[in-house]
């Protein structure tokens, strides 16, 4: 029966340059990608109604994807038919919706009228009302969780690096982690964008917590190169064996639960697991390529110096 | 072997068993662990289903059904004004009770609109200094700085800030909460939140409401006042406030008066104000010539027309600025009012109309009655920058069965990728069941404390049974390393090396998710970080010395 073998990397045949190569092409393309989308719509990635101000309705109906469309004067900014229900998840931008800033509560009450008026509620809504979900947030309330959770991931981000010079106490093997870690940020991010993932709360809780999850590895690996006997190779070898089973492990929980997430319509669950498979994916290749090949140049030529 | 070494070897994973058998315990005895707090509660469809149920946890609003709204305060404010006072408490007090009675009067011959409640003057003792409050959107930052200008107070229109202090959003919290739990829900609840950016939100959450109804009760303030429509001398009439809801003291349920025929809420009031009241109407002439004296009636579209009808002599209840009736003295009153008796007794009752099964009038004395009990709300809640939350609760329930789901083919995948990786079932058996292990002590923490269950809390779950493993993972590649362990000696010398790397991990995942952890305004957020914060405490702390236990046990061989 097939085992689950972890591949040794013939390290010996590749400069730190070529091995460092690689990731940092990848954190350069996602940058970039960030970058182009921040130019051409103003911000780097979509923005989930949490933070731009608009509601969402979850609707139970018996009707069809087009007829729910067609049930509201507005056009919605995008309807999301969850999967096995007779479920879709309708969402309104703030922008779009005249007069929203000032009472949007009654402009979502009018939302909420037109769908109990022209949808035929699904057998399972409690009473008559199709109308099974409700959120809004105003523009304002937006802004303020967007501050406040940007603030979130920065000082999320400097405790960790904190931390990790903390533990090692030399210079490059924590800049490493750091670096690492940022990588395994940004690249999920330039995913989002491609992907038009938008940017809500549940997946700044993978953000957050990537930034937990991938300096695992990272830690692993600098204890075993720094403070372990044996040769470089070696230690990096070892390191690798139970570093990758343990990410490995972690991306395939966090890809079923966005699979089964997704299936049943669970916005928060499938984003954060879709956001974390990406980030540990990118932190496999962040590990093993860029923080060894930088941890090489300072085990063979850093200390030397 | 002796007691001390049995005690050593075993010690780590008597902790993980009590642990576990106490969360189970917290999870499934009915009570729970600190007996039932259902207790007081008015019952709902909600109570007889969470009586029912296998097991202690308690949901949040999105796994069981209602709404939430978060709201700022309307209202502005002037800090630090001074006002010279005889010096006692009581003297300040009463200064304080002044300037707003005249600031009152001012905004009242402003604007239409402005109801009693709409300022508010506090005062504080220690820097011996007073706060003056606005809540009224008509009113302009610059008209406030005016009118206390007008009143001697240095103010210019820069002093005046858009907010409203903290004693006027905790009395929010607590008018709400009474609120929530007239209306008969339990798990109501209400909160302030803070946002990094220094703004106040208002959080009332209401289980089983839809937003249009929880907005609905948050909307009507419950401000109830009692003026006089009176003529002021000068041939046209005045309105003056005789009573405010702090006036009155014990208030009845909404009756009907068979003998009278009339809808009404009965109250009595405190000394001072009934003192107040009683020489108020006499001097302005209620209680001689006005008697009876009272001719406004409503329209057909039911407000009261206020056009130039004569002297009028009105007693108005008012409701959230609207008059709810308008009514003359009665004889009897005016006659013990005149005679100074009415105060050592001082009853009354606030009419709300006539004539049995008049359904307006009984509807107004109910919510008299009601508003009158709960408070009303210092400020009103300003809307346009709310964030409002509703779930079904058939919504809620699908939500439950499929995040539990999810759950289980998170941890299925977890234990396929565990066995597929060491095929050995010493290894990998107890690596899945320290995982779960770590999810019940969790759940367990989660019962006692009657922590309300979010998707977020399940996320945070699941990112634990994540980091669990890893950690088990680093934990048995390390004890394992370069062959079979024969030695309980080099066991326990691998098994704290790799402890090292463990908590470094922990230490960077607690400081990641602390920021979440402490803001409350981030809402969902602040469940998931806690959950993954302790979460990854009991890991480091019981379920992973634990494991390594059982696996010293299962692969040592000395016996």
């Amino acid at each position: 029966m097939a085992s689950l073998e972890v591949p040794e990397l013939a390290y010996e045949e590749y400069t730190n340059r070529q091995l460092a190569a690689v990731p940092l092409a990848i954190l350069a393309v996602a940058v970039a990608v960030l970058g182009i989308t921040f130019a051409l719509t103003g911000t780097p990635l979509a923005l989930g109604i949490e933070f731009t101000g608009g509601t969402e309705l979850t609707i139970a109906t018996t009707a069809d994807q087009d007829e729910v469309a067609a049930a509201f004067e507005q056009e919605p900014t995008s309807i999301q038919p969850v999967e096995g229900q007779q479920q879709y998840i309708v969402r309104f931008a703030a922008s779009d919706l005249e007069g929203f800033d000032e009472d949007g509560q009654a402009i979502l009450q009018d939302l909420v009228d037109q769908a109990d008026q022209n949808l035929e509620p699904a057998a399972g809504a409690d009473g008559s009302s199709p109308v099974v979900g409700e959120s809004l947030t105003s523009a304002s309330f937006g802004q303020q969780i967007q501050f406040t959770a940007l603030i979130g991931l920065v000082v999320a981000f400097i405790g960790m690096s904190a931390i990790t010079f903390g533990l090692f106490r030399t210079f490059v093997p924590s800049v490493a982690v750091s670096l690492s870690a940022f990588s395994d940020l940004i690249i999920p991010l330039a995913f989002m964008s491609l992907f038009d993932i938008q940017l809500t709360l549940g997946t700044v809780a993978a953000l957050l917590m990537l930034i937990g999850y991938s300096v695992d590895s990272d830690i692993l690996l600098n204890n075993h190169v720094l403070r372990r006997s044996g040769s470089f190779y070696e230690s990096v070898h070892r390191s690798m064996r139970t570093g990758i089973t343990m990410t490995v492990t972690s991306t395939v929980a966090m890809l079923v639960m966005a699979i089964v997430a997704w299936f049943f319509g669970i916005g928060l669950l499938r984003d954060i697991g879709l956001i974390l498979a990406v980030g540990l994916i990118a932190d496999l290749m962040n590990t093993y390529l860029m923080n060894v090949s930088l941890l090489r140049w300072y085990k063979f030529e850093g200390v030397a110096r | 072997m002796s007691a001390r070494e049995t005690f050593s070897k075993w010690w780590r994973i008597a902790v993980l068993v009590l642990l576990v058998s106490v969360a189970l315990y917290a999870l499934f005895i009915p009570g729970g662990m600190f007996g039932s707090s259902d207790t007081g509660s008015v019952g709902d469809a909600n109570e007889t289903a969470t009586d029912d149920s296998l097991h202690n946890l308690v949901f949040g609003l999105d796994l069981d059904g209602g709404a939430r709204i978060s709201a700022p305060a309307t209202g502005m404010t002037v800090d630090d004004v001074t006002l010279d006072h005889g010096g006692t408490p009581e003297q300040a007090q009463q200064a304080g009770n002044d300037l707003e009675s005249t600031l009152r009067e001012s905004f009242q011959s402003e604007y239409d609109d402005f109801q009693a409640a709409d300022v508010t003057v506090r005062y504080h003792q220690g820097d011996d200094s007073y706060t003056v409050e606005v809540f009224d959107d008509n009113v302009s930052a610059a008209a406030f700085a005016e009118t206390l200008s007008a009143e001697g107070h240095d103010v210019s229109e820069n002093d005046v800030e858009d907010r409203v202090t903290e004693e006027t959003r905790e009395s929010m919290v607590s008018v709400i909460t009474s609120k929530l739990n007239q209306a008969g829900l339990s798990g109501g609840q209400a909160y302030t939140t803070e946002t990094l950016g220094g703004e106040h939100y208002i959080v009332a959450e209401a289980p089983g409401y839809t937003a249009a109804e929880l907005r609905a009760l948050l909307e009507q303030r419950g401000s109830i006042e009692v003026r006089a429509y009176v003529p002021d001398g000068n041939g046209s009439q005045e309105n003056i406030t005789l009573l405010q809801q702090e006036d009155f003291d014990t208030i009845m349920s909404a009756e009907y008066d068979n003998e009278q025929n009339q809808y009404q809420v009965g109250v009595t009031l405190h000394d001072g104000p009934a003192a107040e009241f009683e020489s108020q109407m006499n001097e302005i002439g209620f209680t001689s010539e006005g008697v009876g004296q009272c001719s406004l009636r409503q329209n057909a579209a039911g407000n009261y027309d206020f056009a130039d009808s004569g002297d009028q002599w009105c007693l108005l209840t008012m409701s959230d600025g609207e008059v709810v009736s308008a009514l003359g003295l009665e004889d009897r009153l005016a006659t013990n009012m005149r005679s100074g008796e009415w105060k050592n007794d001082p009853r009354y009752n606030m009419v709300t109309g006539r004539g049995e099964g008049n359904e307006e009038a009984a509807q107004h004395a109910n919510e008299i009655s009601m508003n009158l009990q709960a408070g009303a709300l210092d400020a009103p809640l300003d809307f346009g920058n709310a964030q409002v939350m509703s779930v079904q609760s058939s919504l809620g329930d699908q939500y439950k069965t499929d995040s539990l789901l999810i759950g289980i083919f998170a941890v299925f995948a977890v234990s396929g990728m565990v066995y597929v990786r060491y095929r050995d079932p010493r290894v990998a058996l107890p690596m899945i069941l320290t995982a779960l292990s770590e999810v019940v002590i969790l759940l367990g923490v989660a019962a006692a404390a009657e922590m309300a269950i979010t998707l977020a809390h399940v996320a945070g779950f699941i990112a634990v049974v994540g980091t669990g493993v890893d950690d088990l993972v680093i934990i048995a590649d390390e004890v394992m390393d370069e062959g079979s362990v024969t030695q309980a000696r080099i066991f326990n010398n691998r098994f704290r090396k790799a402890f090292w790397t463990i908590g470094a991990a922990a230490a960077t995942t607690i400081i990641a998710m602390s920021p979440l952890a402490v803001s409350s305004s981030l809402g969902d957020l602040q469940g998931f970080a806690i959950i993954t914060i302790l979460g990854v405490l009991i890991g480091v702390f019981v379920t992973r010395p634990a494991y390594g236990s059982i696996l010293r046990k299962l692969l040592t061989s000395e016996e």
